[in-house]
């Protein structure tokens, strides 16, 4: 870690009037501050600022600031995103995180976080150890020749299903993003993760009210029961009517370069039977166009049964 | 049931480890890893580091400590940090920057700049079987090959060839390494008497002799203090780079050095557990009795060819009756880390492939796994004549297959809803052995005693089981005994290494107790003491004759003293030469896979062990519980990834996976309990090991059963059973 200089400022306003990094709950900054992967002159505390907040009256509005687990345990939030939260990190990490910081996070590629190695991301065209290194948990859709480091928030998958929103300020005013567009594939640039400009600050985020997404559920699929990253991971929402499905939300995370989501498989369930045959064949198209890299090769059919899994109790729920 | 002395000191943060010693004008180390994995270190640039604040020195190969051969009577020698300039693996210490603070030192060792005449590298362990090398020298001295054959039997193919029913495959065990919880770390001082280090180690003595050759001073001036240790598990075995180099830089700036590793520095710059390879031939008649059993084992070891994984000398040479055996060891030298003892060196990957083998034989047979292990129950070791000196393996089977309701197990397992669910077991064995000890009682005027000797308890509740049986050998309530490790100012107490702990300072306590009350009778009978003349007694703390009695303490005051002090000594010896030893287990795992997504988790799990008498049920639960945990972790989730170019890819423990508490159900440990005295007076055997043994076998042969699926490799992941 370098020396840095620490501010915090006790209003929006003044935040967006600094220059430097934003620090909330700490957990991915400080954690790459120590390994040297992010060195800032002036970290920015926003712990203060008044981004606090869960609204469930119309949709779901969470300021940016409020920690993981008090959304988690909130009673109005939607299963599928409590569901991804409880299973993110552990109790400590879920306590300090922000929703907002959640979105921040960076990814896990052990090449980012090892300044010892290439990595485009961190120092853009010194190369990617990871595509011909160790990548078996790393991505398989929308990545690049450049990049194919996984996006490591399992939030994001579930809120990106639900057509969440953002709301991000900077001292020129504020604007409101879909979560989905906001998130960036590497492309030749995978220093550039998504639309955040210069200075701007997410403020808070929104969940359009869907009342059928009562009945949603997040599976994780992992190398251990607690505290590990996915492997592979489905957020599904179903609509299902007299045994037939109206209308579904699908989205995959541990598999792709920004949270992923599957919108022909959606496509493949609107007006079917609610059934296991219909869940295989909508999941039979979840990997298409994916590209295994040497040590993930099993990524694809873990993707198509995660999806399966997802909807199976998805639709239990 | 005695709960750890230390316990309440520890939870409450006020357990004094080794890194915890902070001295007015302490400097801090921080250790220069090498980027490289094979060639020569051509030049480094510290300018930026020496100038830096704070900074007050740089060692490198280029501007060096200077140390000698380190060697202890147990270890041979030991590797010492930046005599070279030759890189053998990434990661290998090859600085040390000295500052004011840590952090000054850790930021300024970031600018060292070094540069390598860089060489290939080998770090291919598969890619190196085909030319692996015979080793220097295998645990006890065997010979890496050896055949036990049957009369008229001319070789183990024969043995095989001859066989109705045979199971022939390869197992693989991944790189592993210890990391315990506390990091490899020092705190060194030098004063008139010579270096007191204060550093976490298996044991004070031979720690204390490492670094008086390394440093070149007499062995009387050097003072090792460990009275608590973050974990070891072989891992502390050795003197660490930390150790060395806090104490060398800390006579060469003539004040205080603190060294900690990084948990990142201490899977590279330590030694962790090698790879291995395993080849079972497993040939039966149809009975299910072994006719031959070849076991064919390679490791992978640094490139100083320090240590072997002696796998098949650690399982097969004993395990079961058979009438025709073949082992052989051999290993592949990489450039990577060097690898060392790690809890159950040899038993735990060699059982893996061993109790994978004997489940594909149960199932090549159409035989109940626990009725295939009790058919070939061995009462000696194949070929050799000395009979197991106490052995009730058939017991803890019995006993667990009755408490584990192996009984509803179907040989195909069964479903619970979205899981399939299988059971599986495995045989557990660990050598019985003891180290030579001396241990000092001392009875204390204010009528409590103190039994100490210079051994570790690494959390393994050595401590307690000190005063236990010190209480016991001096017939007083445990609460009246202080016991003492960790100095090696003390007697020479063993090594807190291979099970032996217990055994060998219990038994010296034993020893020394008898010498002690000896004295304590002399000196109540002697000229003008209390009981001139008379015959007494010692019963309960006190001296009896005529109807008369006095505590030890009362005792002592009345002839002006404050202290009575004894040593005693126990050391193996002819016991050697009439049984084999070891202590047995039977592990049960229940695991269940979801069929869709294929996680493996357990669900159930429980271990019977006749490990002799058992002298703390609670610390020796612990121990084996722990022991257990581990073998979940071998068979499920522990793994290095060792790149091309000899790097670790997941050297921390975010991307290095150990189990959580929502990995680990309910464990079960039972205990059959025969003291065996031919082992030892105490009739106490080893269970630091034994519990990691069997437990990746039993675990995979569960998968087995669940899912049908065999994997002959650990760590099993999911892609492993994605097939079906």
């Amino acid at each position: 870690m370098r020396p840095f200089e620490l501010t915090a400022p006790d209003s929006v306003e003044a935040a967006l009037s600094e220059q430097g990094t934003f620090l909330a709950g700490g957990t991915t900054l400080v954690d790459l501050m120590k390994l040297n992967v992010l060195t800032p002159q002036r970290v920015l505390d926003i712990n203060e600022l008044p981004l606090r907040g869960i609204d469930t009256s119309d949709g779901l509005r969470f300021g940016a600031l409020e920690r993981m687990n008090d959304i988690a345990h909130h009673p109005g939030v939607y299963p599928v995103i409590s569901s991804a939260l409880l299973q993110s990190a552990s109790q400590q990490l879920r306590n300090m995180a922000s929703i907002g910081g959640n979105l921040m996070q960076r990814t896990r590629c052990g090449y980012f976080r090892d300044v010892n190695t290439p990595c485009n991301k961190r120092k853009p065209g010194s190369g990617c150890s990871a595509i011909t290194g160790d990548n078996r948990m790393h991505a398989i859709l929308g990545t690049s020749d450049a990049c194919v480091a996984t996006h490591a928030s399992d939030v994001a998958v579930a809120l990106v299903a639900l057509d969440a929103q953002i709301t991000l300020a900077s001292s020129t005013g504020t604007r409101t993003v879909k979560l989905d567009g906001f998130y960036r594939v590497p492309g030749e640039t995978p220093e550039v993760e998504n639309d955040l400009r210069p200075g701007e600050l997410i403020t808070e985020v929104f969940v359009p009210k869907l009342d059928w997404a009562r009945h949603s559920t997040y599976v994780k699929v992992r190398d251990r029961q607690s505290y590990e990253f996915a492997l592979c991971s489905a957020a599904v929402a179903l609509d299902i009517q007299d045994g037939r499905i109206v209308d579904a939300r699908v989205a995959a995370g541990g598999v792709a370069t920004k949270p992923w989501r599957l919108a022909a498989v959606e496509d493949a369930l609107r007006g079917e039977p609610a059934t296991v045959r219909t869940f295989e064949q909508a999941a039979s198209i979840a990997a298409d166009g994916a590209k295994p890299l040497s040590a993930n090769a099993f990524k694809p059919s873990l993707l198509k049964r995660t999806v399966v899994r997802a909807l199976i109790e998805g639709s239990r729920a | 049931m005695t709960s750890r002395i230390d316990g309440p000191l520890k939870v409450t943060g006020q357990a004094k480890y080794g890194a915890d010693n902070l001295f007015p004008d302490t400097l801090h180390g921080y250790i220069v890893l090498s980027t490289v994995a094979n060639g020569e270190i051509t030049a480094m640039d510290v300018t930026a580091a020496k100038s830096a604040p704070g900074v007050v020195g740089v060692y490198t190969p280029f501007d060096v400590l200077k140390l000698d051969k380190a060697v202890s009577s147990v270890f041979g020698e030991t590797w010492v940090p930046l005599q070279t300039k030759e890189v053998a693996y990434y990661g290998q210490p090859i600085g040390v920057v000295v500052a004011e603070t840590y952090e000054q030192a850790r930021d300024a060792a970031m600018t060292v700049e070094v540069t390598y005449d860089e060489k290939p590298a080998v770090t291919s362990f598969t890619d190196g079987l085909a030319t692996a090398e015979e080793p220097p020298e295998i645990r006890g001295g065997a010979p890496n090959e050896m055949s036990v054959l049957a009369d008229g039997v001319e070789s183990i193919e024969d043995a095989l060839a001859a066989s109705p029913v045979v199971v022939d495959n390869t197992y693989f065990t991944a790189t592993q390494h210890h990391t315990p919880m506390e990091p490899h770390s020092a705190v060194a001082r030098w004063d008139a008497a010579g270096l007191t280090i204060y550093s976490g180690n298996q044991a004070a003595h031979l720690q204390a002799e490492e670094l008086s050759t390394a440093l070149g001073v007499d062995r009387s001036q050097v003072r090792c203090i460990n009275p608590f240790v973050g974990g070891a598990f072989g891992g502390k075995a050795r003197t660490s780079a930390a150790g060395f180099l806090a104490a060398a830089a800390a006579r060469a700036l003539d004040r205080p050095v603190k060294v900690v590793m990084s948990r990142e520095q201490v899977f590279t710059a330590t030694a962790g557990r090698a790879a291995t390879a395993q080849r079972i031939a497993l040939g039966a008649d149809k009975d299910g009795k072994l006719i031959a059993l070849r076991h064919d084992s390679v490791s992978s070891t640094g490139m100083d060819r320090s240590f072997v994984e002696p796998t098949s000398h650690g399982t097969s040479r004993e395990w079961y009756a058979t009438k025709n055996l073949h082992i052989s060891q051999k290993m592949v030298p990489l450039n990577i880390p060097p690898v060392t003892y790690m809890r159950a060196p040899g038993e735990a990957p060699g059982s893996f492939a061993l109790e994978s083998a004997m489940d594909e034989l149960a199932i090549a047979l159409n035989m109940d796994p626990i009725e295939l292990r009790l058919r070939n129950n061995s009462t000696a070791p194949p070929g050799k004549d000395l009979l197991w000196s106490s052995k009730h393996l058939d017991e803890c089977y019995q006993i667990g297959a009755m408490r584990f309701g192996w009984a509803n197990r179907s040989p195909h397992g069964h479903e619970d809803g979205d899981w399939l669910v299988g059971m599986g077991t495995a045989t557990a064995m660990f050598p019985g052995l003891r180290f030579p000890a001396t241990v000092r009682a001392t009875f204390k005027a204010d009528d409590t005693a103190e039994v100490g000797t210079g051994g570790a308890d690494p959390g393994t509740g050595l401590l307690t089981v000190l005063a236990l049986v010190g209480a016991e050998s001096l017939d007083i309530a445990p609460d009246r005994v202080t016991p003492v490790l960790g100095d090696s100012a003390l007697p020479p107490g063993g090594l807190s290494g291979g099970s032996t702990a217990t055994a060998s300072a219990g038994s010296a306590t034993m020893v020394a107790a008898v010498e002690l009350i000896d004295q304590l009778v002399k000196l109540a009978t002697s000229a003008g003491a209390p009981f001139e003349g008379l015959e007494v007694t010692y019963e309960g703390g006190r001296v009896l004759a005529d109807g008369r009695s006095m505590t030890f303490g009362e005792l002592l005051r009345a002839t002006g003293r404050t202290e009575l002090t004894a040593t005693g000594s126990s050391a193996p010896g002819e016991e050697l030469t009439k049984h084999s030893f070891s202590s047995f287990g039977a592990q049960f795992v229940e695991v269940k896979v979801h069929k869709l997504t294929r996680e493996a988790r357990v669900t159930r799990m429980l271990g019977v062990f006749d490990a002799g008498r058992i002298i703390n049920e609670k610390t020796a639960r612990s121990q084996l519980s722990g022991g257990m945990i581990w073998g979940v972790s071998a068979a499920l989730h522990e793994g290095i990834e060792i790149e091309p170019s000899g790097r670790f890819a997941n050297a921390d423990l975010a991307g290095y996976l150990v189990p959580v508490n929502a990995d680990i159900p309910d464990i079960g440990v039972h205990f059959v309990q025969y003291p065996d005295t031919l082992h030892s007076d105490l009739g106490a055997k080893g269970v630091g090991e034994i519990g990691v043994v069997g437990v990746a076998a039993a675990v995979a042969n569960a998968i087995h059963n669940a899912t049908g699926i065999r994997v002959r490799h650990i760590p099993i992941r999911i892609e492993d059973l994605l097939d079906s």
